[in-house]
């Protein structure tokens, strides 16, 4: 087999890959920006509970809770696919550490935001959706595309619950054909092109917002 | 299926005992990782060319997923008669991935350390070698000590990758007896909250080791 062929035959998991990448967005971005604000805007007990479920998922060996969710949810009489619970769980493993720069970004804005926005007779929701969120997204960008590239690269654990994905087409080529030099620096290969144009545009976000925290505090 | 407490609780010592070599490969791949990130970095500064080629060098380790480039340097080094133990591809595995993430992290560190010390060290007549060990590390450490703390953590969490290649550390000593007894909650239970409760204590240590730096540094 070429190298052509392999990364050809890699290729024939992207979908799979693209799916479980994009389930995995749809999870992990509502999560981020719901628990970033809850654990910004609360104090207390609802902090606390809020500060647990974000630890439980982000802190946890994301291959843990794939295994722990793939074979114990049957048991309880779930059943999801694999590409459900790959979805679920690699997105919640990164919205939790997406909220994390939810709440960052939220917190380093000039209080006089909030108490401009109050004086002004906002009410609190108000406060957050118009005033705070629409400046700390920006901070929050290099991040978000970051936790994007996280999320891609960690698809390649669902070829552990049997999902045929690239890593998972890999694996079946090298069976059928010894040849493991060309599979797996295929692989490799297969995975850069995808994320490697991510790295530079959060490479460049880095810079932008960089500079432009520099230009407001000149200000 | 039930949980099974006193079967939940039977397992625990062996799953704790297979906690030593997970450690032991933290340590060693944040050692490593730590070494191979600062001569990255110190390589990329040292000309034009070298700025261009390493930067390429920590994109393509970012732009890949840890789960492959074990893959990869498990399957293919013995095709070039390079036969390592398990474990010591594993520490290399980690700690090639983490060095691209720590080498920016030092470039972070690097680029925050007043341009006046590097005056000061070149009117003091130190060669490049003192400049970096004597003045640049000790001052960059200061400055890194939580983002790096952070991927010492990561480090850990990305130990049970190296079930997938029988190293015996703790995800596949808990593998190993869900396959036994056809049981994955308990033991998926045990190592998931064994590996949660040590990132969560860890991060609290590194949240107050970067509180205590702070407070020195305003002395």
């Amino acid at each position: 087999m070429s190298f052509a062929d392999v990364l050809a035959g890699i290729y024939q998991g992207f979908g799979v890959t693209a799916s479980v990448t994009l389930l995995g967005m749809a999870y992990a971005v509502p999560f981020a920006f719901i628990a970033g604000v809850l654990q910004f805007s609360t104090r207390g007990w609802p902090h606390a509970a809020i500060t647990a479920v974000i630890e439980f998922w982000r802190s946890s060996p994301v291959i843990i809770l794939l295994y722990a969710f793939y074979y114990t949810l049957p048991g309880f009489g779930i059943r999801l696919s694999g590409l459900a619970v790959g979805g679920l769980v690699l997105g919640l493993n990164i919205g939790g550490y997406g909220s994390q720069a939810v709440r960052a970004a939220l917190q380093s804005l000039d209080r006089g935001q909030a108490e401009a926005g109050r004086s002004l007779g906002f009410r609190r929701w108000q406060i957050l959706l118009l005033i705070e969120l629409p400046q700390a997204l920006l901070a929050m960008m290099p991040t978000f595309v970051n936790q994007f590239i996280q999320l891609v690269k960690s698809t390649a654990l669902v070829s552990l619950i049997t999902l045929s994905d690239m890593t998972f087409r890999a694996k079946e080529i090298s069976q059928l054909h010894y040849d493991p030099v060309k599979v797996y620096t295929g692989l490799l290969v297969a995975y850069f092109v995808l994320c490697y144009p991510a790295t530079i545009i959060g490479r460049w976000l880095e810079r932008k917002v960089g500079a432009g925290r520099k230009f407001a505090h000149d200000v | 299926m039930t949980f099974d407490l006193a079967f939940a609780l039977s397992i625990v010592p062996p799953i704790a005992r297979a906690l030593t070599t997970t450690l032991a490969v933290t340590l060693l791949s944040c050692v490593f990782a730590a070494l191979l990130g600062f001569g990255l970095e110190i390589t990329r500064r040292s000309s034009k060319p070298m700025r261009y080629a390493m930067r390429f060098v920590i994109d393509f380790i970012r732009s890949t997923p840890v789960l492959v480039q074990l893959y990869f340097l498990y399957y293919v080094l013995p095709v070039y008669g390079i036969k390592l133990p398990a474990l010591v591809v594993g520490v290399a595995a980690l700690s090639l991935y983490y060095c691209g993430y720590l080498a920016e992290v030092f470039k972070a560190g690097i680029d925050g350390i007043p341009k006046g010390q590097f005056e000061a060290a070149k009117a003091l007549g130190l060669n490049r070698t003192k400049t970096v060990l004597l003045v640049i590390a000790p001052q960059m450490l200061r400055n890194i000590a939580a983002p790096m703390g952070n991927y010492f953590i990561s480090i850990f969490k990305s130990t049970p990758y190296l079930a997938v290649i029988a190293v015996p550390e703790s995800f596949g000593s808990a593998l190993d007896i869900a396959s036994d007894t056809f049981r994955y909650g308990e033991p998926m239970a045990v190592v998931g909250a064994l590996f949660l409760a040590i990132a969560v204590t860890l991060s609290f240590l590194i949240r107050k080791f970067e509180a205590h730096l702070a407070l020195s540094a305003q002395r």
